[in-house]
């Protein structure tokens, strides 16, 4: 295996840039390829999507940028990840700082994300100490209390005392969202932000992401399952099947006129307007398992236009028009 | 055949509260009323739908049809017989006749048993069955559910989240039952496993012509699977109808939030956070703390109207009533 590839110069003027992303999950006896070759961009004030099911590589990918990916069992054996132009995955001095102000991250699961000992207040004046440590107490008070205010929790000071464990679901996903704004961080991940919650609830979240994202106009990179969330609030759209980006392009246009035939199943697996339409057109078969992937394009045991090229060779993403891209040999 | 086979009137299950040691708490705060006079009825070959939210009251309400918790009050008939929970042979007979697919597929199966034992299971006579006439209705069982024979001999952690389903299902349809009730049973599963399960319970009931309790959180899967619906909010139906006429003409404003703040290809990009959702409210109207339309006679608790097409739980479509209070007033 090649050693990664050292700091590159002209990392772009996108605010985050991935190219050849490849990453290893290496056990006492198999090697895993999580992430094979995953190239993602991000630019100023643009909204993301990457969207998979499960084994994808889309949450990897979100731990991979932000730098909290265990190595080991994973290791990271080529690419380079870019933020303002900079190489921060091989970055070791703690010079450039970028977590905190320039990428933030909020998680799935809002209860394992905050810490159960701390009061709400106390996790809060900790997120703003890093980000800005010479403010004063009076101060800080007044920033933290902004904050919740703007996640539109009513009973600031309320919140503000109680633990974790003591709030709705909701409520905690709102604390997190607080907790990032104070930073004002450049580039915002997402990582399945509404999962698990109700849906009057996984709605106001939602709207409440991209008001404030129109406030401190950052960038956003959503990590989801959910195409109809993914549909809703993105620019542009990485799909990922296998550890790949097999297709991309502006949302829109992926969703009306899909080119890889995993987007398309995909897209028709959503279940949209009444029963007596029909059955949902997907083809049996489940995402592979790493461990075992199929030869050629993974995706050929579930595609129906499926060729001979499919089931031998690997087919690599390549540029089509208007900014789309695609891995499949059905476009070649 | 238009006749329900299942009717259940003012069901209600109330489960005890936790007390703190030296607390006497009166009568009536010992008590929590999970599901609040339920009614709704199914007929053979239907799909309900039962769409809420967390504490909802949506798994106690499947739990309760087949018999795991004995609910306070209730009006159960099952192809025209009374049900009587302190009964065992009615109990028996509810559980002949309803088979359930729980959530959590990791969760409901034995993981030390082989798929084949664990249909079996299904079957309330297997010993009196010759192992060759087991072994047949085991395999028909699988083929129904689209299950390949290699898997009967395998254990439930060699198989994927999908095949873990077909495998619940298996089981039940084995007993011959006549209704299932799925809780939530796809909502564990990747997108295009869903879908596939979704396909193969569509052909199932047009195969079997059974009957399906359809609970999930999901409105876009409710949509597409259900013949009629009911909304479920803190332990009661706010309103119940036909899955077309609740989706296009949603009456009560509980169901309408539902329906807006639900995604789809084709949503609007705006959504009005408008008012704020509150606790659900113990006297009178229970969606009140949370609801847009709330006016004076929201206090009460409202009886259920019936608007032709839909059951409706909400004060708005009693005119008389409204009339006399004056108009809807601003929260």
């Amino acid at each position: 295996m090649s050693a990664p590839t050292s700091h590159r110069d002209n990392l772009g003027t996108n605010l985050l840039e991935v190219r050849d992303l490849t990453v290893n999950f290496e056990t006492v006896d198999r090697i895993v390829e999580v992430l094979k070759d995953v190239s993602i961009r991000v630019g100023r004030e643009e909204v993301v999507g990457v969207v998979g099911e499960s084994g994808s590589g889309k949450s990897t990918l979100a731990q991979t940028v932000i730098g909290v990916l265990d190595t080991p069992p994973a290791r990271i054996t080529k690419g380079t990840v870019g933020f303002e132009g900079k190489e921060i995955l091989q970055r070791s001095d703690k010079k450039i700082n970028f977590r905190g102000k320039g990428i933030n991250m909020i998680f799935q699961e809002p209860l394992t994300s905050l810490n159960p000992v701390y009061s709400v207040h106390d996790q809060m004046e900790e997120a703003v100490n890093i980000g800005e440590p010479k403010m004063e107490k009076k101060e800080k008070e007044t920033v933290i209390r902004k904050s919740l205010r703007e996640v539109m929790i009513r009973d600031v000071e309320g919140v503000l005392n109680v633990y974790p464990h003591q709030l709705s679901g909701g409520m905690r996903q709102r604390v997190s969202i607080a907790m990032v704004l104070v930073q004002k961080p450049k580039l915002l991940i997402l990582d399945e932000p509404t999962t698990g919650l109700d849906l009057i609830v996984q709605r106001k979240i939602i709207s409440l992401i991209l008001n404030l994202k129109k406030e401190i106009l950052s960038s956003i990179l959503l990590i989801t399952h959910d195409l109809e969330v993914a549909a809703y609030m993105c620019d542009r759209v990485y799909v990922m099947y296998a550890g790949r980006v097999v297709e991309s392009g502006n949302m829109k246009e992926v969703l009306q006129r899909p080119l890889h035939p995993y987007t398309t199943m995909l897209k028709n697996s959503v279940p949209e307007g009444y029963a007596k339409e029909g059955s949902l057109k997907v083809s049996s078969g489940a995402p592979p398992d790493l461990r075992h992937l199929p030869s050629g394009c993974a995706f050929h045991p579930r595609c129906q236009s499926a060729k001979d090229e499919c089931r031998s060779k690997i087919p690599e993403l390549k540029a089509k028009k208007d900014g789309r891209e695609v891995a499949c040999w059905l476009y070649e | 055949m238009n006749e329900p086979i299942l009717e259940v009137e003012n069901l209600t299950v109330q489960f005890k509260k936790k007390t703190k040691l030296f607390q006497s708490a009166g009568d009536e705060d010992k008590w929590k009323r999970v599901l609040d006079s339920i009614s709704f009825s199914i007929k053979q070959g239907e799909t309900f739908g039962i769409v809420g939210e967390t504490g909802s009251g949506k798994t106690t309400l499947a739990r309760t049809l087949v018999g795991i918790y004995r609910p306070k009050e209730y009006r159960i008939k099952l192809n025209g017989k009374q049900i009587d929970f302190r009964k065992r042979e009615d109990i028996l007979l509810l559980r002949k006749n309803i088979g359930i697919v729980f959530q959590d597929p990791v969760g409901s199966l034995n993981p030390r048993v082989t798929v084949s034992e664990i249909i079996s299971e299904g079957l309330p006579d297997q010993q009196r069955l010759t192992d060759e006439q087991l072994g047949k209705k085991i395999k028909e069982a699988s083929e129904l559910v689209e299950l390949p024979e290699s898997k009967l001999e395998a254990y439930p952690t060699e198989l994927s989240g999908g095949e873990k389903q077909r495998v619940s299902l298996a089981r039940t349809l084995i007993g011959g039952k006549k209704i299932l009730v799925l809780d939530e049973p796809t909502s564990s599963l990747d997108v295009s496993i869903q879908a596939q399960i979704l396909n193969l319970l569509i052909g199932l009931k047009n195969e079997l012509s059974i009957s399906y309790i359809f609970i999930t959180h999901d409105l876009n899967v409710i949509k597409f699977m259900c013949d009629r619906v009911a909304v479920l909010y803190y332990g009661q139906i706010l309103e119940q109808g036909n899955t077309h006429e609740i989706f296009e003409r949603p009456r009560h404003p509980y169901t309408a939030d539902l329906i807006g703040a639900n995604l789809s290809f084709t949503s609007s990009s705006e959504f009005s956070v408008a008012h704020e959702s509150g606790e659900p409210s113990r006297e009178g109207c229970i969606y009140q703390n949370s609801c847009g339309k709330r006016y004076t006679a929201c206090e009460k608790s409202p009886p259920i109207f019936d608007l032709g097409k839909s059951l409706v739980k909400c004060w708005l479509y009693d005119y008389a009533e409204k009339s006399r209070a004056g108009s809807p007033r601003e929260k």
